[in-house]
């Protein structure tokens, strides 16, 4: 192992070389352009959400929609909500006074189609508790010229059950973009996250596939995290396949310039960031595209490194059963990040040398209940990647705290192993 | 120099052609027609306007309940941007609520009846107020439906209105100053943000541990269920103290711990619990919570978004400027602000009540 040292010149001299972090602030279509409803033409709409019963379309026509106040779908089946286009309908809560989310979804076998949420002060759609839910051609974001104003989460099914989220985009959330909580047997396929902090995430959840998405220019591409303290208390199972996750180099801007990180996870992720993997388990990684991060192509981490209490029932810090391979990776892009700690451990501490994007990155916490060494592998992270004396792969070895990081580039221990990974999604591919 | 005297002139044209255009929205979103012709009670509910329910007799803005309603006060209240609240149940006819398991089951047909209002001076509570709101609980064969009927200028009669609506209040706060307060009626749907249990709308007040206390009137004081029970109305109340009940958090002479749990827990428990909507937060703040980890205590946030701050902890002990929880209640950006809904102002005495618990806390 290499022991490494802090040099302060070099991270001033690397700081002054991308002074400049990356910002997004594209838009799909301009919605500006759309004609505005009328007062009463928009108070439909939200009588007809209030009035909606087991069964119903509620179908919203062509136009711009200016809300100051939520639209809330309660407890009902089999509703369909259909806009014109996701470039024709646009739901605007730019007024909203009140209230968490613009668009709040409880029930069962909810779909809701084509069309646009924008700048929600909160959450874009919320669906709770709601057993079969459809998102599909539908964008949220937010339109904000100063991205510290905007809403947390863009899609966000939280408690639900059998979740497809298919044909959709999501951007400048200031956590997730797409973002599953707390629920069982999700799809998040064909679809778009651009400019959040994190693009697509699955969190305390089970038996889900993301495959077949664009996540580029965030902060972090594709995250599989599970958070202490909560009802569902550890999730397992999860395919993130065919994915490309690119460039996503965005500034963190889930606290506000000048400001590090708080309690919440997602304000350390250091741009950069391809895939993150945060006390996750059963997580296989296969035949993305994973390129131009420029931090870290995959990210395998425990909760440890937040620094935040690891005691909680039912719920583990470790990441593990992880399988990783048939990958494509690309360093080229530019230096570590710098703006967060995990930035600077990538930068100064990464085994390949100082200021070098690291393609796979492995944060070196084991149980020590399993194994004394993790050279065994005790935490089951197995990589199986065609070319993986090219890559850069970096262990680190945080045991001896901050001031003693030390890492190696040693694979050995994590590959010629398979861990078989199972999710079954079948009966949710035809919603 | 010109130009920007130009620019301010501009500024200021837009800001009165603004507020113009606001109290127009205003006035329509809020003045509600008068009856044209007499509604009839069919017994078909909800009816469109508030005088067709008779809960009242006289005037209707004079609130004088006919004789089949009971008024009833929870202990601590719910802190609804300074709003004076007066709360009824009707309990229909021959019919009984009774006590199940802890819990007290309403017969078909109960209504409970809660009038938003503001004095126009607080120091004189009883003199001349203006009703904003009254919000209807009925209880049907599918279970409770919440139903916002909104006063007209006039104060004369209140409309059913499902998709809500906004309002400027203007009053004279109890130091004397004026205070205007934009006020937001909640749309139908939005009441379950609140009123939800697993899903199902549930009234919140109406609970054993909430009523479960005596209130003076007049020379004597009584406990409210031992007069629901009285009054035929309420089955198997045993005694006050074989049930729960919460105190007053307003009451100085309860332990601060005691007073600062009743305020999280009217004010902020019906989302916060393990069958509220706010479940997936793990942050847990009803009365009966005894696990320091689900009250916030040294836990981290998971979907607070901006609502963090600048912090790490719903709550850490000893330190209220740095805690999650008091974070947001003293917020009124959407987003950040706790409650989700029902405040655009900020509670000071909550907030100085929760920062002295918080301070107590190691």
């Amino acid at each position: 192992m290499r022991k490494i040292t802090f040099y302060p010149a070099l991270l001033v001299f690397i700081l002054l070389l991308i002074g400049c972090s990356e910002s997004n602030h594209e838009q799909l279509f301009d919605s500006s352009k759309l004609p505005r409803k009328s007062i009463e033409e928009v108070e439909s709409i939200i009588e007809a959400f209030i009035m909606a019963e087991d069964s119903s379309v509620i179908e919203i026509p062509e136009g711009f929609y200016e809300l100051n106040t939520q639209l809330i779908l309660d407890n009902k089946s089999n509703v369909t909500i259909k806009g014109a286009g996701m470039m024709k309908t646009v739901l605007s809560f730019r007024g909203l006074k009140t209230g968490g989310e613009g668009v709040k979804i409880v029930g069962n076998n909810i779909k809701i189609e084509d069309l646009s949420i924008e700048d929600a002060p909160g959450d874009g759609i919320k669906a709770q508790h709601t057993d079969g839910i459809v998102f599909r051609k539908i964008n949220v974001t937010w339109t904000n010229g100063d991205k510290s104003k905007n809403g947390t989460y863009a899609i966000y099914p939280v408690q639900c059950k059998n979740v497809v989220i298919d044909d959709c985009v999501a951007s400048h959330s200031k956590d997730a973009g797409i973002y599953v909580g707390q629920s069982e047997n999700i799809i998040v396929k064909n679809s778009l996250a651009f400019g959040n902090v994190a693009g697509i995430e699955i969190e305390n959840s089970d038996n889900a596939e993301v495959f077949n998405n664009v996540a580029r220019n965030n902060s972090g591409g594709i995250l599989v995290f599970n958070l202490p303290g909560l009802p569902k208390s550890d999730g397992k199972g999860t395919k993130i396949y065919n994915n490309q996750i690119l460039e996503n180099n965005h500034k963190n801007f889930a606290t506000p310039i000048g400001e590090g990180p708080n309690g919440n996870t997602v304000t350390m992720i250091p741009p950069g960031s391809g895939i993150v993997l945060l006390a996750a388990k059963d997580v296989e990684v296969f035949g993305n595209k994973i390129l131009r991060n420029k931090t870290a192509g995959i990210a395998i981490a425990s909760y440890q490194i937040t620094g935040f209490p690891t005691d909680a029932p039912n719920w583990s810090p470790y990441t593990s059963n992880i399988y990783v391979h048939d990958n494509e990776y690309d360093r080229s892009k530019g230096f570590p990040d710098l703006t967060r700690e995990l930035g600077q451990l990538v930068s100064l501490y990464n085994a390949h040398g100082k200021a070098k994007t690291q393609d796979i990155i492995y944060d070196g916490f084991w149980d020590q209940n399993l194994s004394k060494t993790i050279e065994n592998n005790p935490m089951k992270i197995c990589i199986e990647e065609a070319n993986m004396s090219e890559l850069f792969f970096t262990l680190f070895d945080l045991t001896g705290g901050k001031e003693e990081i030390k890492s190696n580039k040693n694979y050995q221990p994590f590959t010629n192993c398979t861990v078989s990974i199972a999710t079954d999604t079948s009966k949710i591919q035809s919603l | 120099m010109i130009l920007n005297k130009f620019t301010s002139w501009i500024a200021f044209g837009i800001l009165l052609f603004a507020s113009f255009s606001c109290k127009k929205e205003t006035l329509e979103q809020v003045v509600a027609e008068l009856p044209v012709e007499e509604e009839n009670a069919d017994g078909n509910f909800p009816y469109k306007w508030l005088s067709t329910y008779s809960f009242f007799e006289g005037e209707l803005n004079k609130l004088r309940q006919n004789s089949e309603l009971l008024e009833y006060f929870p202990a601590s209240s719910l802190f609804t941007d300074y709003a004076f609240k007066s709360r009824f149940v009707s309990i229909p006819k021959d019919s009984i609520a009774e006590i199940i398991d802890g819990e007290i089951n309403f017969p078909e047909g109960t209504i409970f009846i809660k009038n938003f209002y503001y004095p126009e001076d607080f120091r004189k509570p009883e003199d001349k107020k203006r009703i904003i709101e009254t919000r209807l609980l009925i209880l049907g064969s599918t279970g409770w439906e919440a139903y916002p009927y909104i006063w007209n200028e006039a104060q004369t009669d209140a409309q059913l209105k499902v998709v809500g609506g906004q309002t400027k209040v203007k009053f004279t706060n109890l130091n004397g100053k004026e205070q205007v307060i934009d006020y937001l009626i909640p749309n139908k749907n939005q009441c379950k943000s609140c009123h939800n249990k697993n899903e199902q709308l549930a009234p919140i007040g109406a609970q054993i541990k909430h009523l479960n206390w005596e209130r003076n009137e007049g020379e004597t004081s009584k406990n409210q269920l031992l007069v629901w029970q009285e009054k035929g109305k309420l089955n198997g109340f045993e005694s006050p103290l074989s049930h729960p009940s919460l105190n007053n958090y307003e009451d100085k002479n309860q332990s601060l711990n005691l007073r600062a749990r009743a305020y999280l827990d009217i004010n902020c428990a019906h989302c916060h619990n393990a069958e509220g909507p706010a479940s997936t937060s793990g942050l847990f703040l009803d009365y009966e919570e005894t696990d320091p980890l689900k009250l916030g205590l040294n836990k981290t946030p998971v979907a607070a978004g901006k609502g963090a701050g600048k912090f790490t902890y719903d709550i850490l002990p000893g330190k209220p400027d740095e805690s999650i929880l008091l974070h947001r209640m003293k917020s009124t950006e959407v987003g950040v602000a706790m409650p989700e809904i029902g405040r655009t102002t900020v509670h000071e005495e909550g907030i100085k009540l929760i920062r002295e618990w918080i301070l107590s806390l190691k």
